[in-house]
């Protein structure tokens, strides 16, 4: 399910296929890229309060060529924007990106008229798969972010949504 | 640290750089910056001797610096000699673009870490359309990253620098932000 | 040694060390020309985080920067936050309540303590080893769930505002810091014991990256990397700011110079904040958190004016210029790690690359700050 546009190949396979996604979506390895303020967040969610090895994404490989899914944590400016791209080229399929911050969605707080250093927001030049919003966003924000990546490639929640407190007795 | 001997060098120094009459003494060729820039160290040389002495304390508290001096363009490099021999050292360097009176502002500021509490501010002011001033990093090693980022803000070219190439900027880049006429790219 | 390898040229090659790596904290670039293992010429190629935040002090109004502040040097927000903000009360001339003085002086604390532990354990993280980190994050996050009760952010904090604080402090968090001091003083000793007693760690890092206290006159370093080489200088001893005239604390001063040097300088700043907390809380008064007449239209007298506070890098700096306008003529941070970034060109000559990268990581680097 999810809608990444793996080549097809002439052998297709439909129940290893669920399989393989199921494998994929429980062992998904980030690739440390963290910019600027967000990296910290994203390093807490990695120790072991928040503890990100509990969904599989413990191993953070600062190989490009060992990633699963790139967390883009924090502003891309221009002069970086050359190096985000090929280290994206470099990740073999399937592969992810989760726009993690305000500064990668959409330039952030650093919008204004004039600004002629960074890049607004990782979608002008990646596909997108996540957008976790937040300046910077609680590592159970990004938690949340990997679970929906998960339910983006198996179609099945690993826990139940917890919904804003209208509905809860 | 002689802090009186350091403010007596500076003020002779500034006193140097200030012409008898209040004309055009060396070959700028507009009259008006040339006019600001004699009325600044004739207006500054007096205020550092009265803060000294009596106001001190209130402005250190208000301005953050003990002794502010403005110099003459071609004096900086002494300047930074006399903060040397003293024992300060260097905290940053800076510009201000001053469009209106057609001029920018160098700002060199020192402090004394030694011990006792002192900080120097000096300045100096250049024409616009020409901002060129002399370097200071055989005096301050540390004045080399200072005024590669001056340049990239402002443009000012820094004689005799080993290395005055963008730092912060992109290689390719070929605007200066901090000029007040600018308008982004 | 050194000589006789630098004559071989054929063994010379270029090698690429970031933007993208594991041990640079942020995006630093650093071109090697290597010869074999050791480094010939070492050069920091920055600007990849250049956000330019002197030109958005131009067109935000003296209010609205409050954030930017947070976003320099985001572990140790708090104290950007001191500075900016003392300034401008210089500035406009806002007198501060004094028990707004303590919460100050208690949260910059406590967040200089977060920022040093944070730096503890990713820099034996880089030297190889994992574990520290976890314990170090452990204890930082007790430290941050109790600033988050008072300041309602985890890392890039806005806390303070012309004329003292944000919200008041509850009597909860007086004791919740006083109780996370006590954690924090039997949790020392098994750091030390574990990590600065450790025979690889003391190899790595003992008489590792000399800098001698003329070159950081020269090149302006402050902070722990000034007291690892010998010097006395604080600024909240020497240029005294807020409260800290009142509170008793030392300096730790190490002579030697070396990586090992200033890490002991940073262990034993954690101490020496523990202190402070510990007394601010038995001194605070109570009183209002807020100055009661603060113009909501800050528009200060033209002139420039500085002001410099001690961030747990080393001196941050802010010159201002204003022109009686409510936003900023001009704007110029002057960020410790910058300063004290410029001098690992020269100390890094001929010094073996695992060297080098302990030479780093003792200098706690964050790249931000030093883009703005």
């Amino acid at each position: 399910m999810g809608s990444e546009s793996i080549p097809s190949s002439i052998v297709q396979l439909s129940t290893v296929d669920k399989v393989l996604e199921i494998g994929r979506a429980n062992s998904l390895w980030p690739m440390t890229f963290g910019l600027a303020c967000c990296a910290i967040e994203m390093m807490a969610a990695g120790a072991s309060r928040f503890d990100l090895s509990r969904f599989g994404a413990e191993v953070f490989r600062p190989s490009p060529r060992q990633c699963d899914v790139m967390i883009v944590a924090g502003t891309i400016s221009k002069k970086m924007l050359p190096a985000v791209k090929t280290l994206y080229d470099q990740m073999p399929e399937p592969k992810w990106v989760i726009a993690m911050g305000n500064c990668a969605i959409s330039g952030g707080p650093f919008k204004f008229d004039g600004q002629y250093g960074i890049v607004e927001g990782a979608d002008t030049f990646l596909p997108v798969d996540i957008y976790i919003p937040g300046c910077p966003p609680r590592p159970e924000a990004l938690i949340e972010g990997i679970l929906e990546l998960e339910e983006k490639i198996t179609g099945n929640r690993r826990w139940p949504r917890v919904e804003s407190g209208l509905s809860q007795p | 640290m002689n802090k009186e001997n350091v403010i007596q060098e500076l003020k002779a120094l500034a006193a140097e750089g200030m012409p008898d009459e209040p004309e055009v003494a060396s070959a700028a060729p507009e009259a008006v910056p040339e006019g600001e820039e004699e009325a600044k160290p004739k207006k500054k040389a007096a205020p550092p001797e009265p803060r000294k002495n009596g106001l001190l304390e209130v402005d250190y508290a208000v301005k953050g610096v003990h002794v502010d001096a403005q110099v003459n363009s071609d004096q900086v490099v002494r300047a930074a000699q006399i903060a040397d021999e003293a024992g300060m050292s260097l905290e940053a360097i800076t510009g201000v673009d001053w469009i209106k009176d057609k001029e920018m502002e160098v700002i060199y500021d020192y402090s004394y870490t030694g011990g006792e509490c002192f900080r120097l501010v000096v300045r100096a002011r250049i024409p616009r359309d020409e901002p060129t001033i002399s370097t200071i990093s055989e005096v301050f090693p540390g004045a080399n990253w200072h005024e590669r980022e001056t340049f990239d803000f402002f443009g000012i070219n820094f004689e005799g620098h080993p290395q005055l190439e963008y730092l912060l900027l992109p290689e390719d880049c070929d605007f200066h932000p901090l000029l007040k006429d600018f308008k982004g790219c | 040694m050194s000589s006789q390898a630098l004559s071989q040229h054929k063994e010379r090659f270029e090698l690429n060390l970031g933007p993208q790596h594991p041990a640079t904290h942020g995006v630093l670039r650093v071109k090697l020309l290597m010869d074999g293992e050791y480094i010939v010429e070492a050069e920091p190629v920055l600007g990849y985080i250049h956000r330019m935040h002197e030109l958005m002090g131009e067109n935000r109004t003296w209010a609205q920067y409050l954030p930017n502040m947070g976003r320099l040097d985001y572990l140790s927000a708090l104290s950007y936050n001191l500075g900016y903000v003392e300034l401008v009360e210089k500035m406009a001339g806002i007198e501060v309540p004094e028990r707004a003085e303590y919460i100050r002086v208690i949260t910059t604390e406590m967040n200089r303590i977060s920022s040093h532990l944070l730096w503890f354990g990713a820099f034996v993280l880089d030297l190889g080893g994992f574990t520290p980190l976890l314990y170090a994050f452990d204890d930082r996050e007790q430290i941050l769930d109790l600033l988050e009760s008072v300041t309602g952010s985890r890392l890039t904090y806005c806390y303070y505002l012309f004329g003292g604080c944000y919200n008041d402090v509850e009597d909860d968090f007086l004791t919740g810091c006083l109780a996370l001091i006590k954690r924090l003083r039997s949790r020392m000793p098994m750091y030390h014991k574990l990590v600065t007693g450790n025979v690889i760690l003391k190899q790595r890092l003992e008489d590792v990256g000399p800098i001698s206290a003329e070159m950081c006159r020269k090149y302006g370093a402050t902070g722990p990397v000034l007291r690892g080489s010998g010097v006395n200088y604080d600024v909240r001893k020497n240029e005294p700011y807020s409260i800290y005239p009142e509170l008793d604390f030392d300096v730790p001063v190490y002579s030697e110079g070396d990586s090992m040097a200033r890490y002991m300088v940073r262990m034993d700043e954690i101490d020496q904040s523990m202190r402070i907390i510990e007394q601010a809380i038995a001194k605070i008064p109570e009183g209002p958190v807020m100055a009661e007449k603060v113009p909501k239209m800050i528009k200060p007298e033209p002139g420039d004016y500085y002001h410099a506070v001690e961030a747990a890098r080393g001196t941050f700096g802010i010159r201002a210029v204003s022109e009686g306008k409510n936003k900023a003529y001009r704007m110029k941070l002057r960020s410790p790690t910058f300063s004290n970034l410029s001098l690992y060109q020269e100390t890094s000559k001929g010094m073996l690359l695992a060297d080098a990268l302990a030479l780093m990581g003792s200098l706690d680097l964050v790249i931000p700050e030093i883009d703005r």
